[in-house]
């Protein structure tokens, strides 16, 4: 069976793309299917800090174009995890060091060997987005519940649209904060689906844990305590096409009681 | 090379007609003791120079705490580079200067024991060892190049440990006999020499005939930018490399992720490394300041490479055909950077690298 490939993007940068391909990619290899990260963010990547890999990176995305080596020795594995490959973008180069065939060409090996090939898309709509989306056939837009990142994932959602090759497109919504949006300072989940006319695959609230676990190099789908870990482990089990309802962040009292101790500081502040 | 007081040192890279061996020439030139602390003229022959060969000439020198205080050239090119730079031109006469070209000779081992002892002859005849210079300049400075050579290995022989030696390239040995280095100045014009000398070094600069332009000050500051680093085009043999007779490059600043610095030769860092940054040097490393970057020192094959850093904290170290990585163990997200460092310094050992604490 042909492995699926699927770019995760979203136009504005610091939305959440690394941190969703990382989750996602590791949710899956959890689960048991054989997954590869492909970082395309070249001269500015991340996805290795955010595994834990940065350093066991020898060859990179660029060494593989250039036919330095192997693609198979580019594969960096995970530590905890063996289903789950890394092939890293290279820091001392820049986008133009790979073009859309090259890529697609990668991607069509790597087909063959992997159920999963996650491509993390770098910021913005030039030649680096079009060579990510280039051996794609489908497509996760990151957004959040913000104004300005909500119109840029509609940008990409229409360029996703007109290129050839990607047959279909699911939102991600990021760093949902719940009690924001009861106080009507945020955009709520249904607002931002309904501006983009496009059905979600996964509402990830915001979680502290992120970023402590962005600086362990270690994905927060590992610590299942978290909300935002079990939201990513739900959205990996749709894109494997199980039926899972939302996970509701509203309703259970003993959730919202941990988001109020997340963001009670903001609430106070918006009171005053 | 020729000094003619305390702090003037002539250098005399007329009969090369590349920019890159210039530089390769000049920096082994610099690595001498006599070189430090002075003010240099250089002599240049046919060879256009741009603004930034010139200046990477320029900070190559003051590397080493010396100034360029003059050029002399026969380019065209090189003396228009050298007026919008502000530098001095003048002339400085053929006799004052002596060709440095048979310093790069390399001897075999059995050659360099015969020359040896063919020297301690001499110098047993001669006692005054400035007659010889005057005699026969150029024999006498291969001479001593070759002694150097000879100590070098014998140091290496006699203690693997050593390791301060190895920045230092072979033919210029701190520890060598300075004294035939430093010969008396040409008798017949000593005076008008020193005149002249007073007159382009001291303070009463405009007076002075021998420019030809009253420019004393650079028309901006040169900054070293990583793409002026210039390799010499020079193919190390296998000899080179066991021997170690690279130059050496400094490089002041910090080095960025995304930045890549080759080198055929060592590298000294005045900085930290950050993570994501590429080092690469046939030579080896050195790196004053938090090395957290990729370090590979020996690309060239060179077992006896090393990597040195007042904080060890390299993603992945590289030396010659050897691979380490840091140990997943070590959180470094946040680096400390204490006051206290602890200088180490990694080299192979057993086909293995082992970092090693320098103190010990």
């Amino acid at each position: 069976m042909a492995g699926r490939v699927i770019v995760i993007t979203s136009g504005k940068g610091g939305v959440g793309k690394t941190t969703t391909s990382a989750n996602i990619g590791s949710a899956l290899a959890k689960n048991g299917h054989s997954v590869v990260l492909v970082d395309t963010d070249i001269g500015l990547r991340n996805l290795d800090l955010l595994l834990g890999l940065e350093n066991r990176i020898v060859y990179t995305l660029v060494d593989v174009v250039e036919e330095r080596c192997k693609l198979k020795q580019a594969l960096v594995k995970d530590k905890k995890n063996p289903n789950l490959c890394l092939l890293a973008a290279a820091q001392t180069r820049d986008k133009s060091s790979v073009s859309a065939e090259q890529l697609k060409k990668i991607t069509e090996k790597l087909k063959k060997d992997f159920d999963y090939i996650l491509v993390d898309c770098p910021a913005g709509i030039e030649q680096g987005f079009q060579t990510a989306i280039a051996g794609a056939s489908e497509a996760i837009v990151v957004t959040t519940p913000e104004m300005s990142a909500v119109r840029d994932a509609d940008r990409i959602i229409g360029l996703l649209e007109a290129a050839e090759g990607i047959e279909s497109y699911k939102l991600l919504i990021n760093r949902v904060r719940p009690n924001l949006i009861k106080a009507n300072d945020m955009m709520s989940v249904d607002d931002v689906v309904n501006i983009l006319s496009c059905q979600p695959i996964g509402i990830i609230p915001e979680d502290t844990g992120i970023i402590t676990s962005t600086n362990r190099g270690e994905p927060i789908v590992n610590n299942e305590k978290s909300l935002a870990g079990k939201a990513y482990i739900n959205v990996a089990r749709r894109i494997v096409g199980e039926d899972v309802p939302f996970l509701d962040i509203d309703e259970p009292k003993d959730i919202i009681g941990k988001i109020k101790k997340f963001f009670g500081g903001l609430k106070k502040q918006g009171k005053e | 090379m020729e000094q003619f007081d305390d702090n003037v040192y002539v250098i005399d890279l007329g009969e090369i007609n590349t920019a890159p061996e210039i530089i390769f020439e000049l920096s082994s030139v610099l690595d001498k003791d006599e070189a430090k602390n002075k003010r240099i003229c250089l002599k240049l022959g046919n060879v256009d120079l741009n603004q930034a060969q010139l200046l990477s000439i320029k900070s190559l020198i003051n590397s080493i705490d010396s100034t360029l205080s003059s050029i002399e050239t026969k380019s065209v090119e090189t003396e228009k580079t050298a007026l919008s730079l502000g530098i001095i031109i003048s002339n400085i006469s053929e006799q004052n200067a002596v060709d440095i070209s048979p310093t790069m000779t390399y001897k075999t081992a059995e050659e360099l024991k015969e020359e040896l002892q063919a020297q301690e002859n001499n110098s047993a005849e001669n006692e005054n060892s400035y007659d010889i210079i005057e005699e026969n300049e150029t024999d006498v400075i291969e001479e001593v190049t070759n002694e150097n050579i000879q100590n070098e290995v014998l140091k290496e022989v006699s203690s693997e440990a050593e390791t301060q030696e190895e920045n230092n390239d072979a033919g210029y040995d701190n520890n060598s006999n300075g004294q035939t280095f430093v010969p008396q100045p040409p008798s017949d014009n000593t005076d008008e020499v020193q005149d002249e000398l007073d007159v382009i070094f001291g303070s009463s600069l405009t007076k002075n005939s021998f420019f030809d332009t009253e420019a004393t000050k650079p028309l901006y500051e040169e900054k070293e930018e990583l793409e002026d680093i210039t390799v010499p085009e020079h193919e190390y043999t296998k000899e080179d490399i066991e021997l170690e007779t690279f130059p050496t490059k400094y490089i002041k600043q910090t080095i960025r992720s995304g930045q890549v610095i080759n080198y055929e030769g060592n590298i000294v860092i005045i900085g930290d490394c950050h993570p994501g940054c590429e080092i690469t040097a046939l030579g080896d490393i050195t790196v004053w300041g938090v090395l957290s970057g990729i370090a590979h020192a020996g690309a060239g094959g060179n077992q006896k490479a090393r990597v040195r850093a007042l904080k060890m904290n390299a993603i992945q170290l590289r030396i010659a055909g050897c691979y380490s990585r840091r140990p997943d163990s070590l959180n470094t997200v946040f680096i400390e950077k204490t006051n206290s460092f602890t200088p180490e310094e990694a080299r192979i050992v057993n086909g293995e690298i082992v970092v090693f604490k320098i103190n010990d």
